[in-house]
């Protein structure tokens, strides 16, 4: 029997003209692990949020969400406490109280268990979770991973049967958010909980699926088996995409671009199927490439594309930079250096805590370092902090942007200009009256870019600003910056994310134990890396080392079988 | 001495014992000074609560209980000696009023027992760590200590929540320049930001509690304390000693009258048990402490 059963789902926010949800009809079996995805603001957090009592939204409802047969709205209130679990986004906005072990027991309590029953659940849950060497630490003291995990493992030992996830990992670096993603995975095949979980983090999920839900405008685009929805949402040829196949894997995108130009498919068990992980995606290339040489990087290439731009002054001149917080602690940079020539759009990559962030405080002058210079003009330099919450200060999206023109010496009209052409290129111009914490993550993101930009820096930094946003914006972002960079500002960036840097780059780099280890533009950078590169990159690279990403790597497959 | 030099702090053998041991403690001994005003028990509960705090929290302790308490000592002492006129051995006269010696001694009397009331809790305040004052709450009555519980835990976030409000905003470039105005007029806007974005976030942080059912009938307050047999002992052994000295307090023996002339203690037979079974009360924890102390360096010479 299917555990969650949706029928006909119409529902309408009260100030809202059209439905957030559309004749939504779904059915969720038994210990399925479901996979929602959609563009930012679709209704994926809507739906969700139907699927459990307390969170259900306020609005005009029509049609039925049932759990094992029952309406969720009548569920009685300890099984919808104890057998429906939910995560939210936000890692820190989830925990109540000041201890992890308290955190642990507190669904236990509100259930009434007694203090043995606590303590074993409470031991089973912190030994399957691995979370017995914090398990007396503040909450404070916690990594957002290690706090997201808390917040995972406190609802699990509730013992729910269904685990609904709104966007968990996208406040979470890389690292972090696949160590909870294979933690989701372990629940679901160990334990046999039912998992629907909604992401913009494909990549990982799509190999963990039973099946995928594309949401769209409200209404269920496909729901499907993850090797079945590359054939929905590539459409009839590239002006027919739809825009979530910008989401997908690389290799997914590679095969439904090859496979439209007629490159032989690739079979599971005699079935055609889309190539799923990199495996799949070499073992697919090889069946039909095996007489093909195999090719090592040579290094070097021709330098035109970019010898416009090393002519160029440098803004961002670091020069032998130490740093440490502390007496005591160790050195978080090392002798750093690095330049940023004016006019580019340069990426620093790296793990966690290696000192990105702590390298865009010195170039921002909120750190002063103990040794070395930093020769930079402080008063164009803006920088986009990775809280966007941090700036909010009005009750409307125009407002906050007229706000940031507060010490502007122009009149009323040009501000109110400037504002429009800002609402306009952050394309939220339809947002304009909302207030600012009921955007979702990915327009909040928008909004604080917007606001940063209306104070005209010659030099941008960017903290992490692909985190938490759709792949759709991702692309709209990198048209944004490369706007930006072409009208001579010069954009500084901090990411993780690495296929974002690959493409839209114009220079990369790797921030290692406090020094840039290596540097180049993003072919030089990532071909010569071997782990550290994009996925499209790590399934030719044995053929064709340069490809970096997708559409080149596509576009390879395609011209050497046409050969 | 090492000991006294550095201090336990947290990590005293008192502080790892059931947390009803430690409340039985202080509740008896902060209690007993209270409502005892003779000088031998004054003496002595204000050398023990040094010693204490002293072997607690090191020779720092020195310095702040001094601060804490050496003004106390003065204004109690001063007011009660200028503004009580009872008393029969008059001093001197000041504009017509009467400054005696009673009300001098029962203003010292008096500000010796609250600064030693202070230095206990100072002492209360390391051994009753966050963890044990929940634990208390949660018995009286669950919802109690869970609301203890989130105020610990909103302190921390609401100061990182600040930083990080403070740091974007000098990433916009506010915050550098401007007047005195201006940086109050931008210390405002920060707190509202906090403000606002706290509340948003209670927002969730609620619907987290209600998702897991939090409002149900019949809440339990879950902790990690065991009731170890020698806390049992130490139980039985503090009742005893504080319950002898509590009813030698109720009767009086503890205390002394300072109006009209001081009448000093008379050292009955009971006044005598008091005195004693106070003594052991106060010195329970000390002796606790020495000796897990002591262990502790054979161990680590062993090794």
């Amino acid at each position: 029997m299917a555990t969650i059963r949706v029928k006909d789902l119409n529902f309408t926010y009260p100030t809202a003209v059209k439905p957030a949800l559309e004749d939504v009809t779904f059915s969720v079996e038994q210990s399925e692990f479901i996979v929602v995805c959609g563009k930012s603001g679709c209704g994926k957090s809507t739906l969700l949020r139907h699927l459990k009592k307390n969170l259900m939204p306020y609005g005009r409802l029509e049609g039925e969400v049932l759990y094992n047969g029952k309406a969720i709205a009548d569920l009685d209130d300890r099984l919808n406490a104890s057998e429906i679990g939910f995560v939210h986004q936000n890692p820190d906005n989830q925990i109540v109280t000041d201890k992890v072990w308290h955190e642990l027991a507190f669904g236990l309590e509100s259930l009434g268990l007694d203090n043995r029953t606590i303590k074993r659940r409470v031991a089973e849950m912190a030994s399957f979770f691995d979370i017995q060497t914090w398990f007396r630490k503040n909450v404070s003291e916690l990594s957002g991973g290690q706090k997201q995990l808390l917040n995972l493992a406190s609802i699990m030992v509730m013992q729910p049967k269904v685990l609904i996830l709104d966007e968990p990992t996208s406040q979470l670096d890389p690292i972090a958010a696949s160590e909870f993603l294979k933690t989701i995975y372990r629940i679901n095949r160990e334990l046999g909980t039912t998992i629907i979980i909604s992401e913009h983090r494909l990549e990982e999920l799509f190999t963990m699926a039973d099946k995928v839900m594309v949401i769209d405008k409200g209404k269920i685009v496909d729901f499907d088996e993850p090797w079945n929805i590359g054939n929905v949402l590539a459409g009839e040829g590239e002006n027919d995409r739809h825009p979530m196949f910008y989401g997908m894997p690389s290799i997914m995108k590679i095969y439904s671009q090859c496979r439209g130009a007629g490159v032989p498919v690739y079979k599971r068990n005699d079935k055609e199927v889309s190539p799923l992980t990199i495996r799949e995606g070499r073992l697919w290339l090889e069946s039909f490439l095996n007489d093909k040489e195999e090719a090592a990087w040579a290094g070097g290439f021709d330098r035109k594309e970019d010898g416009d731009k090393s002519a160029c002054e440098e803004v961002i001149k670091v020069k032998d930079l130490w740093f440490k917080y502390s007496k005591d602690s160790g050195d978080v940079l090392r002798g750093l250096n690095l330049s940023v020539r004016k006019g580019e759009l340069f990426c620093l990559l790296g793990g966690n805590g290696a000192g990105k962030s702590t390298t865009l405080k010195a170039i921002n002058g909120i750190i002063k370092p103990q040794r070395g210079s930093v020769k930079v003009d402080q008063s164009k330099v803006s920088m986009l902090p990775q809280n966007p919450q941090a700036l909010f200060t009005e009750i409307t999206v125009e407002e906050e942007l007229l706000e940031a023109l507060y010490y502007e010496k122009i009149s009323d009209e040009e501000k109110i200009d400037k504002i429009e052409k800002m609402l306009a290129l952050m394309e939220i111009e339809h947002l304009r009256k909302s207030h600012p914490y009921d955007l979702s993550g990915g327009e909040q993101q928008r909004l604080a870019m917007g606001k940063i930009l209306l104070l005209n820096p010659e030099i941008l930094l960017l903290d992490e600003p692909t985190k938490g946003l759709d792949p759709f914006f991702k692309i709209t972002l990198a048209g944004v910056l490369h706007k930006l960079v072409a009208s001579g500002v010069t954009i500084f960036m901090v990411s993780h994310d690495i296929e974002f840097c690959a493409e839209y780059a114009d220079r990369c780099a790797m921030f290692f134990d406090g020094d840039v280890v290596s540097e180049g533009t993003p072919k030089e950078f990532f071909a010569g890396n071997s782990f550290y590169t994009t996925s499209a990159n790590r399934i030719v690279r044995r053929w064709f080392p340069e490809g970096i990403t997708w559409e080149e790597v596509a576009q390879w497959i395609e011209e050497t079988w046409m050969k | 001495m090492k000991m006294f030099k550095n201090g336990l702090g947290e990590g005293s053998t008192f502080a790892c014992c059931h947390p009803a041991v430690n409340l039985m403690y202080f509740v008896f001994t902060i209690g007993i000074t209270m409502f005892s005003t003779g000088p031998a028990f004054l003496a002595e509960t204000l050398v023990f609560s040094w010693t204490y705090s002293i072997l607690l929290n090191g020779k720092k302790a020195i310095k702040t209980n001094i601060i804490f308490t050496v003004p106390v000592l003065i204004i109690m002492t001063v007011i009660n000696t200028f503004f009580t006129h009872n008393g029969a051995t008059v001093l001197f006269y000041l504009n017509y009023g009467r400054i005696t010696l009673e009300a001098l001694l029962y203003g010292l009397a008096a500000a010796v027992l609250l600064s030693s009331v202070i230095v206990w809790f100072s002492c209360f305040n390391v051994i009753m760590s966050s963890d044990k004052l929940i634990y208390f709450f949660g018995k009286i009555a669950p919802v109690l200590g869970l609301t203890l519980s989130m105020i610990f835990r909103f302190i921390p976030l609401l100061k990182s929540r600040y930083k990080e409000i403070s740091m974007g905003q000098r990433c916009m470039g506010r915050h550098q320049k401007g007047s005195y105005l201006s940086k109050l007029r931008q210390t405002a806007k920060e707190v509202s930001i906090l403000i606002s974005w706290s509340l948003e976030a209670a927002i969730e942080t609620s619907d987290s509690m209600e998702a897991r059912g939090y409002g149900l009938p019949g809440r339990t307050s879950f902790h990690l304390f065991k009731l170890t047999q020698t806390d049992k002992m130490l139980l039985a052994a503090m009742g005893l000693c504080g319950g002898i000295a509590a009813i030698g307090c109720a009767l009086g023996k503890t205390s002394i009258y300072y109006y009209p002339v001081v009448v000093l203690t008379n050292w009955d037979l009971m006044t005598v048990v008091t005195f004693i079974a106070y003594t052991a009360l106060l010195m329970i924890p000390l002796m606790i402490d020495i000796i897990g102390e002591l262990k502790w360096q054979q161990y680590e010479l062993k090794i």
